[in-house]
């Protein structure tokens, strides 16, 4: 909880450096996220009272991370582009594990199971219980708050995702190999964070020496 | 009131089974680790997992408060009431093969000694059919609120009547005349007859959600059609681990799922609930199968902040007639509730349940009567869940009954679940 507020604290925090052009001319930050540690379990609790076993289920990719910029011009949490995201519940599972967006962009949450879900979160930068709706239905969900939202289903325990919420734009999500690229970050020093599986687990000092520079920052998660 | 200082003795289940000091300890220690596991489960968010995954714990402990239920309306057994409990149940479930499970669920009720409630076996024998065995302390397969009897699937704090209430028939006593089933109405809490067992005992339910029975089940098919069958030594209103009666129970259920928003659900049951040391001292001319027959539906549609649930169990019980005024009659029950939970808001609900236990009518000497006295229950209640593993309830329940000393009541209850 602590790691997750002092993430939630970090995503509000500006460099106080000088109104930049933030968009455009900037360097870029890219790398790879090696995740060593052991993915913690992704099944539900002990299905005691079942019948029989359950059906396959897919198992998020729990290696999946995101990269940020704890500190970031001002001039990117002035005007953040909200845009639009999935989150997909599909064979059981929350696709992606971990979604990134900014402040004001919205989620949608289609139904692609036979089955009925539940979407809902007790976090504290957005509550919202969505029911149970059918497959090909959606519900959609507009946060307004940076931090990090643990999203999970009422009706399957094993199902949960994250969904972090930044109030700038500097930040990517890892691909299936690790890999991340954060674009068009103004010339500074900042602080890279990886966030991984609930918490931050690593953060490492990165320079962008000039626009066009392109910063190469790898990391190892143990 | 209750006899002072004499509940253990009446209680049948643990009369064999004294509280030694060791068992308390073992009962304290699985509640200090029910309690830890809970609470870093929630905190993980994840249930507690061991060998890489291939254990899995999972738990719950809960808290039920209420004033004294002087009506004996919440009572599941002569000493343990539903809205007066401290439940601390620990399950596990450690996968063998990609084709077999082996599934426990241990409680402790009031910090006393602990009751295995599930250890079975599930093989799943060929990968490409949904077929599916258990065999061992299985769940019953007779209806739908029996698995989902844990406290965070259940609104409220109370459990439906037809899975809970004890009647005045038992499986170790019988009457031999009718007046003397007619004067025990309304006193399942404690119930005496002269033939078989002549101590004061708790009487049975229609069906018992408090233990499950041993033997095989079977599962077949899934969404939209599923059948389970199984084959157990006791019966619904009196699960057993050891046969006490030669007689085995047969019951099943077949599950209709034509959207996820509707299952329905036919369930029928029979099985032979009469003691062998009843048999032992009646007539030899009165011996013979004296079973319980039950058949049960249930339904239960949700969409958006709804869930609606029914559920009707009629249950059929034969006793041997002894001396006039004979009890010729089958005795009948049913037993029906329906409830609706709707969320206000994320983390909030608020629960309704209503529910009738009614009895056929049977002659006697003192004219003709239901041979329970019939029961009316209204519940209310609302449930907040501050973090994904606690939930929190209150409830209002009356209660009405047509004989017994009290007939009426009033409780208030609230409840605090743990789960992980």
């Amino acid at each position: 909880m602590v790691l997750r507020a002092a993430l939630a604290a970090a995503l509000l925090v500006a460099s106080g450096s000088p109104v930049q052009e933030a968009r455009t001319a900037g360097g870029t930050i890219r790398g790879r996220v090696d995740v060593r540690r052991a993915a913690a379990s992704s099944e539900g609790r002990p299905a005691v009272t079942d019948l029989g076993h359950h059906g396959p289920r897919d198992t998020p990719d729990r290696r999946r991370g995101v990269v940020y910029l704890e500190e970031a011009p001002l001039a990117a949490f002035e005007a953040p582009a909200a845009g639009r995201a999935v989150l997909d519940q599909r064979n059981e599972a929350f696709v992606p594990y971990v979604l990134a967006v900014t402040v004001g962009s919205t989620v949608d949450f289609p139904n692609s199971d036979r089955v009925y879900h539940n979407v809902f979160s007790l976090s504290k930068p957005k509550r919202f219980d969505l029911g149970r709706y059918p497959k090909g239905r959606s519900r959609s969900v507009r946060f307004d708050r940076p931090g990090v939202v643990r999203v999970f289903c009422e009706i399957h325990s094993h199902m949960n995702a994250f969904i972090l919420v930044f109030a700038h734009r500097y930040f990517a999500a890892t691909d299936a190999e690790g890999r991340y690229r954060i674009e068009g970050v103004p010339p500074g020093t900042y602080t890279l964070a990886v966030w991984n599986d609930g918490s931050v687990r690593a953060r490492r000092e990165v320079r962008v020496a000039a626009a066009g520079d392109v910063a190469e920052q790898d990391f190892t998660v143990e | 009131m209750r006899p002072r200082g004499g509940a253990r003795l009446y209680s049948r289940d643990r009369v064999a089974t004294p509280v030694p000091r060791v068992r308390s300890i073992v009962a304290l220690a699985i509640a200090a680790l029910g309690v830890c596991l809970a609470a870093a489960g929630a905190q993980a968010g994840e249930p507690v997992s061991l060998l890489g995954g291939r254990v899995r714990l999972g738990g719950e402990v809960s808290g039920t408060i209420a004033p004294e239920d002087l009506g004996w309306f919440n009572y599941s057994d002569y000493e343990t009431s539903s809205l007066r409990l401290f439940r601390v149940d620990l399950m596990a479930e450690a996968r063998l093969a990609s084709f077999a499970s082996v599934l426990f669920d241990v409680r402790s009720d009031n910090l006393e000694a602990p009751r295995v409630y599930a250890l079975y076996i599930r093989l799943r024998p060929w990968a490409g059919r949904e077929l599916d065995l258990q065999a061992g302390l299985v769940p019953p397969v007779f209806g739908a609120f029996p698995r989902r009897r844990y406290a965070y699937d259940n609104p409220l704090p109370s459990l439906p009547l037809a899975y809970q209430y004890l009647t005045n028939l038992r499986e170790d006593a019988v009457p031999s005349r009718s007046e003397e089933l007619v004067v025990q109405r309304g006193r399942g809490w404690l119930v005496h007859y002269p033939v078989g067992s002549t101590e004061p005992g708790p009487g049975l339910p229609l069906v018992n959600a408090e233990r499950w029975d041993a033997g095989v089940q079977l599962r077949l098919g899934r969404e939209p059609l599923s059948l389970a069958l199984a084959v157990t030594q006791g019966t619904l209103c009196y699960p057993r681990v050891r046969d006490d009666n030669d007689g085995k129970q047969v019951s099943g259920r077949l599950a209709w799922t034509p959207s996820p928003s509707l299952v329905a659900g036919v369930s029928g049951a029979v099985g032979e609930f009469l003691a062998r040391e009843v048999q032992d001292v009646i007539p030899a001319s009165a011996r013979g199968t004296y079973r319980q027959r039950a058949a049960g539906l249930d339904l239960q549609w949700s969409y958006g902040y709804w869930i609606v649930r029914a559920e009707t169990v009629w249950s059929r019980f034969t006793l041997p007639t002894l001396d006039a005024t004979r009890i010729e009659e089958p005795l009948d029950a049913l037993g029906l509730f329906a409830e609706a939970r709707y969320k206000l808001r994320p983390g909030l609900y608020a629960a309704a349940r209503a529910e009738r236990l009614a009895f056929t009518e049977i002659p006697s000497a003192v004219g003709l009567w239901t041979w329970d006295a019939p029961v009316t229950r209204v519940e209310a209640g609302a449930g907040w869940t501050p973090r994904r593993h606690v939930l929190v309830k209150a409830s209002w329940q009356h209660n009405w009954r047509d004989g017994g000393t009290v007939k009426e009541n009033d409780l208030v209850a609230g409840q605090v679940v743990l789960w992980f």
